[in-house]
């Protein structure tokens, strides 16, 4: 039975990857789990200048769901690709850098940055944070801007670029043909969509920053219909993610037409679940026959 | 190249017990946990494999018993989280991940002058397995523990001089368990005795107890509490603020800090 995928040139043992900013650098999550599972990580986003994170609470659990609004709170690029990045190497687990600017001139320094380090096997631009004012998301609700962020980034960086959407657009296919258009060998989709919680006893929003990214089994109808919308719409594979815990959820995102899938808030609950996920996939092939997990990629559309 | 020092581990619950009123007290097999863990660490524990309640819940240990394997936790029902666990009954396993923050090492700490242990509402639970070993080292241990009245307070192991405070006054000094401390401190009590004070409580709490040992010139190690998501590190939602600009995650910096490297203002909020 073969769970190794290819998404866009980067080759993963299995379809399994950390999503970005619930894996941090790797330190902690070796503690608690076994890194091995993974098809690949995401690193944490990541900013030209450190950043420190917006004022607490930073998180409020909602129905089936999580609202976070920590703000990119990284180190900045410099100390990831000179401290983290390398003692991350050592798990032989291909890294993906997510990376986060608020120009085309900065998402060009960095992409530039990770060029020159040997460890980084992909990156992941991210144009769909809902939790930092400038930058972030803006460049992933307009197909222009997102053309000119994709297109900074391909000048600067050969090996595998994905582009990571927001949900939080009228049209998601129109913003994927343009990072297509503008060079991205892959998609990761969906990043989280914007809500509020309320807390009646303060009379105020509960989030120090009011609004936040909704994540979760609470958000795992409308990234499935993104995958589906998006997969057929683009010739290139898509990472499909939101609320999977199981190797179920995992593979009904494939059925969609995910080429792999990424976990977030349920590795935040479960340090285990990489494993779960990649041997639940692995029981399911192997009670129908199917070979390789890429037999499965888009199985519910044809 | 298993660097494993957190387990999440299928704990059976050997006794659950109502104290009284809204708290509750349990005792789990995890020998994994109890094996390593020092006082003032917590664990975090799944109310179930359901979706909704979706995280699990930070509790600190109340009990660290590594012959035995057995960990205690004690609770207030605040919510549906803890409610949920209140109907939790013996024989039946959890998923509990642990242990996790810092904790104190009893053996790193200056015991010499003593120990002064302040202490609000379930703010004690995690100071219980700190006295055991305090007193092991023979170390003097005063605990100052206050609650909203009789019915809240929680059961103390002895071998300590307990001060207690109600604001109901329903036992010991009416009032607020800072101002009980206050007066203590200010009666000249320990002479020129300056033990390292250690509290957990509400936050309101903690900043008078700030200001107060910065009167007397007491070292403050204080363990807070915040909104956790993961408990173990990795999505940074456990922020406070730091003394020297940024944040400090409370899960894995913490929950123990030194007073003086927060914040002047993160206690009042
Ligand atoms: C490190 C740590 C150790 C803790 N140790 C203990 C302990 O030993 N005994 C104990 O009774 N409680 C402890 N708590 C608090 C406990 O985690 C919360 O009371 C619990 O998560 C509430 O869950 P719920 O579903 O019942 O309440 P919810 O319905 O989620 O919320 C009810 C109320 O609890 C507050 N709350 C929710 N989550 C947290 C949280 N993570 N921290 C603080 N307040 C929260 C909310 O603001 C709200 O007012 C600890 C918290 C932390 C972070
Ligand atoms: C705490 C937290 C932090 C996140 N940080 C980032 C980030 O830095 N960059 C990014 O592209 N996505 C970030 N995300 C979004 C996730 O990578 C993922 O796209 C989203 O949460 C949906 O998946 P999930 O439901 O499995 O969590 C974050 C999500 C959470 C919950
Ligand atoms: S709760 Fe996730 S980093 Fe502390």
């Amino acid at each position: 039975m073969n769970l190794s995928v290819n998404i866009g040139g980067l080759a993963l043992k299995n379809p399994v990857i950390a999503a970005s900013g619930t894996f941090g650098y790797g330190e902690e999550y070796v503690k608690a789990g076994d890194i091995r599972w993974f098809g690949a990580v995401c690193i944490k986003g990541t900013t030209l200048a450190p950043r420190a994170g917006n004022p607490p609470p930073r998180t409020c659990e909602t129905p089936s769901g999580l609202l976070n609004s920590i703000g990119l709170e990284n180190p900045g690029a410099k100390l990831v690709i000179e401290h983290k990045l390398p003692w991350l190497a050592q798990f032989d687990v291909p890294v993906i850098a997510n990376i986060s600017a608020d120009s085309r001139e900065e998402f060009s320094e960095l992409a530039g940055m990770f060029a020159q380090s040997p460890y980084v096997s992909a990156l992941e631009v991210n144009v769909s944070c809902p939790n930092v004012k400038a930058g972030g998301i803006a460049f992933g609700t307009s197909p222009d801007m997102c053309y000119e962020a994709t297109r900074a980034v391909r000048k600067a960086w050969e090996g595998p670029l994905i582009v990571k959407l927001t949900p939080n657009v009228t049209d998601i296919k129109a913003i994927a043909k343009a990072a297509v258009e503008a060079g991205a060998d892959a998609l990761s989709l969906i990043n989280t969509l914007v809500g509020l919680a309320i807390d009646i006893h303060t009379m105020k929003p509960v989030l120090g920053n009011v609004t936040g990214g909704l994540s979760g089994p609470a958000i795992k109808p409308v990234a499935l219909r993104c995958v589906w919308e998006v997969a057929q719409a683009v010739p290139v594979p898509v990472i499909g993610m939101g609320g999977i815990r199981s190797a179920q959820d995992a593979l009904e995102f494939i059925m969609a037409g995910a080429g792999a899938v990424a976990v977030g808030t349920g590795l935040l609950i479960d340090p285990e679940v990489p494993r779960k996920v990649t041997q639940g996939i692995r029981e399911y092939c192997e009670a129908r026959g199917i070979e390789a997990v890429r037999e499965l990629v888009g199985a519910a559309r044809r | 190249m298993s660097a494993k020092q957190i387990h999440d581990v299928d704990a059976v619950i050997i006794s659950l017990t109502n104290i009284r009123g809204n708290l509750y007290t349990m005792s789990l097999r995890a020998p994994a946990i109890a094996e390593t863990a020092k006082p003032m660490q917590f664990v975090n524990i799944a109310l179930g494999d359901l979706s909704d309640p979706l995280l699990r819940r930070p509790f600190s240990l109340s009990g660290i018993y590594p012959d035995s394997g057995v960990i205690g936790i004690t609770w207030a029902v605040v919510g549906r989280g803890t409610q949920i666990m209140a109907r939790w009954q013996a024989g039946e396993s959890v998923r509990v991940l642990g242990p996790l923050g810092n904790g104190l090492d009893i053996d790193e700490l200056d015991t010499s002058q003593g120990l002064l242990l302040v202490a609000g509402g379930t703010g004690l639970a995690p100071m219980i397995p700190l006295v055991s070993r305090a007193l092991a080292k023979d170390a003097e241990v005063h605990i100052f523990y206050g609650a909203r009245s009789a019915d809240d307070l929680l059961d103390m192991g002895g071998g300590c001089r307990v001060h207690l405070a109600t604001e109901d006054g329903s036992i010991g000094f009416k009032g607020l368990v800072t101002g009980l401390l206050e007066a203590f401190l200010d009666g000249g009590a320990l002479g020129d005795g300056k033990p390292t004070v250690i509290s957990c409580g509400p936050r309101p709490m903690l900043s008078a107890v700030k200001r107060i040992c910065r009167r007397h010139r007491l070292p403050l190690l204080v363990s807070l509490e915040e909104r956790m998501a993961c408990g173990y590190g990795v999505c940074q939602g456990c922020a406070v603020p730091s003394a020297r600009g940024g944040y400090h995650r409370v899960c894995t910096e913490g929950p123990v800090f030194w007073a003086d490297r927060l914040d002047q203002g993160e206690c009042t909020r």
